[in-house]
């Protein structure tokens, strides 16, 4: 057993942890650590295995073999010790919506042992922290999604707790209401919270996570600094045009892929994103392929890799595709519901 | 302290359960309309013009169960919903051990189970004067029968994968146990094969208790007293385990 204090450093240690429903793999033999104090993120597409991992790290699920160090307590031993050290943040907002702000932040409280009087003060500091205070009476039901955003976030600080995991924070929000909570999250590690969140979109973790993992398909692809992901692409460019009446985009995909040189090629936001070594050598075959085919590029622009370049690098493909198989998504949802 | 906390996390449960359960007004009227509709309804019996006394004081007992069985039931499929909207995963993340959400989810089972059961019962006393003679013995067989009525909703629970599946599931359960477990015709006047599935259900024995006490059958309502625990200690062994898988898988 792991006693208090082995963590050296480490607000979590995960080590070979696996999940398996039947024949499916959730998470693959995952290992790697999150510092004290950073905040880290586990990037992947949906069903890359993000949220299984948390449930086992918050101690709400058990491994199938490997082991999750949290603040020093092993989660399989000691998961109470490990849940009151942990604050969870889940996808969804799931907080009783038929009762108010302050009696979800009491309920809270009281599971997790706090006094009338302390209780009484968290809530208080909590509501104002997230601006809630003057809708504090109101049933939850009638909050906007911005608001349950910020009210679950609430809930999880709510016993002070170490390390704050949140499991896609800013997911189905508007702009603004997202823009609030990374720069919540960005206080709260100031604090000296640890974070670890876990996310499908590039840019977020880009933005927020000091050390990034990259999850597919319950394997972790690769774990370093944002910068140094992006260093993968050592010597590549990326080139992006926009052809003009090309209505379906996607078909330039294969054809320029077909170029020698071109090392990958994919969609983003509308345009034709290349990545390639060599890039002023293959600018005037791409030209030359798009007009024997009929197209007409619109803009064109070189950049620099960013990390969505080096996750389809590393991956081989874009974070938005191949969404799951029938198959797979009826095994985990069995796997979810707990019949199998 | 050790017992202390888990018994206090299961009473914070139970407590935060029934205050959503009675938050809605409207929730707690509709859920009662249903029994005295049933009990107004059963009181004019074959056409008569003038409710007929003699079945009224058999009918209120058996009103009075089948009331406990659906406040008891309903409650404890809000296990389901909560597991349907991810707030059971808000329980489940906390320093929380599974037995207290067992014993919590329990709890606010038969609380409302006992309260509708007893509303009914006020309301069977104010219009037609039913009354029984030691009330006592009567919330002794009602908590009983919420208990075992609990247990049944947490299996039914623990099954279902949604909310929908339980609430056939549970119909499946409640509305055949309303007919057959002598709520409205004696167990006794059931054709065969009947009355042996009757003397499989705890509402037959809840009941048949009620109505002991009515005419002071003592041992009686011990006998099936007896039965209820019995019942109880299964369904409720039975319905956790099953929930136990869930939160522990």
């Amino acid at each position: 057993m792991v006693e208090k204090g082995e963590a050296l450093g480490n607000a979590v240690e995960v080590k070979e942890l696996t999940k398996s429903y039947g024949s499916l793999l959730a998470v693959d033999h995952v290992s790697f650590e999150v510092k004290d104090k950073e905040i880290f993120g586990l990037l992947g597409p949906n069903g890359a295995g993000k949220t299984t991992t948390i449930r086992m790290i918050c101690g709400m699920l058990r491994p199938t073999s490997g082991t999750a160090v949290v603040a020093g307590f092993d989660v399989s031993n000691k998961p109470q010790e490990v849940k009151r050290r942990i604050g969870l943040v889940p996808d969804v907002s799931n907080l009783f919506g038929e009762l108010s702000a302050r009696v979800n932040l009491e309920f809270m409280g009281k599971l997790y042992g706090l006094d009338r009087k302390t209780r009484r003060e968290r809530i208080d500091q909590v509501l104002e922290l997230f601006q809630l205070k003057d809708r504090q009476n109101d049933l939850v039901k009638y909050y906007s999604k911005g608001m349950h955003r910020r009210l679950t976030i609430a809930a999880a600080l709510i016993h002070q707790p170490e390390i704050l995991v949140m499991d896609e924070p800013t997911s189905g929000l508007d702009a603004q209401a997202a823009r609030l909570v990374r720069e919540i999250i960005i206080d709260l590690n100031k604090e000296g919270r640890t974070i670890f969140l876990t996310t499908h979109q590039i840019d977020e973790a880009d933005r927020l996570a000091q050390r990034v993992g990259i999850i597919d398909r319950g394997r972790l692809i690769t774990l370093n600094t944002p910068e140094q992901i992006k260093n993968s692409t050592e010597g590549m460019r990326a080139l992006e045009i926009k052809i003009l009446n090309g209505v379906d985009q996607q078909r330039w995909v294969p054809i320029i892929s077909g170029v020698e040189g071109v090392d990958n090629v994919f969609l983003a936001e509308g345009k034709i994103r290349i990545l390639s070594k060599n890039l002023s050598q293959i600018i005037p075959t791409v030209v030359n392929l798009v007009g024997k085919h009929g197209g007409k590029i619109e803009n064109i622009s070189v950049t620099q890799p960013t990390l969505e370049d080096a996750y389809i690098n590393l991956t081989g493909k874009g974070i938005r595709e191949e969404p799951m198989s029938k198959e797979e998504y009826l095994q985990r949802r069995l796997a979810r519901s707990g019949l199998r | 302290m050790k017992i202390v906390t888990p018994l206090l996390n299961a009473v914070w449960i139970a407590e935060n359960d029934l205050r959503q359960s009675f938050k809605s007004v409207r929730h707690v009227v509709w859920s009662l309309l249903f029994p005295i509709f049933m009990m107004l309804t059963f009181s004019f019996r074959y056409g008569a013009t003038e409710p007929d006394i003699q079945f009224i004081t058999f009918l209120i007992p058996g009103i009075v169960g089948m009331t406990a069985m659906f406040g008891s039931i309903n409650e404890t499929m809000s296990i389901v919903w909560d597991k349907a909207l991810g707030v059971f995963d808000r329980v489940l993340a906390a320093p929380v051990s599974s037995t207290s959400i067992i014993v919590g989810k329990t709890m606010s089972g038969a609380v409302m189970g006992v309260i509708s059961a007893l509303v009914l019962l006020i309301i069977g006393n104010m219009i037609f004067g039913v009354s029984f003679v030691n009330i006592s013995f009567v919330l002794l067989i009602i908590l009983l029968a919420s208990f075992s009525f609990t247990g049944i909703g947490t299996i039914i629970s623990g099954l279902a994968s949604e909310p929908r599946e339980a609430m056939m599931l549970s119909n499946l359960l409640r509305f055949p146990m309303m007919f057959l477990g002598g709520v409205f015709f004696p167990v006794e006047a059931m054709p065969m094969p009947l009355p042996y599935i009757a003397r499989a259900l705890p509402l037959t024995y809840a009941t048949e208790a009620l109505r002991a006490i009515e005419i002071g059958n003592i041992s009686l309502v011990f006998v099936d007293a007896i039965v209820l625990l019995v019942y109880t200690i299964g369904t409720m062994l039975l319905g956790s385990q099953i929930l136990m898988r869930i939160m522990t898988r």
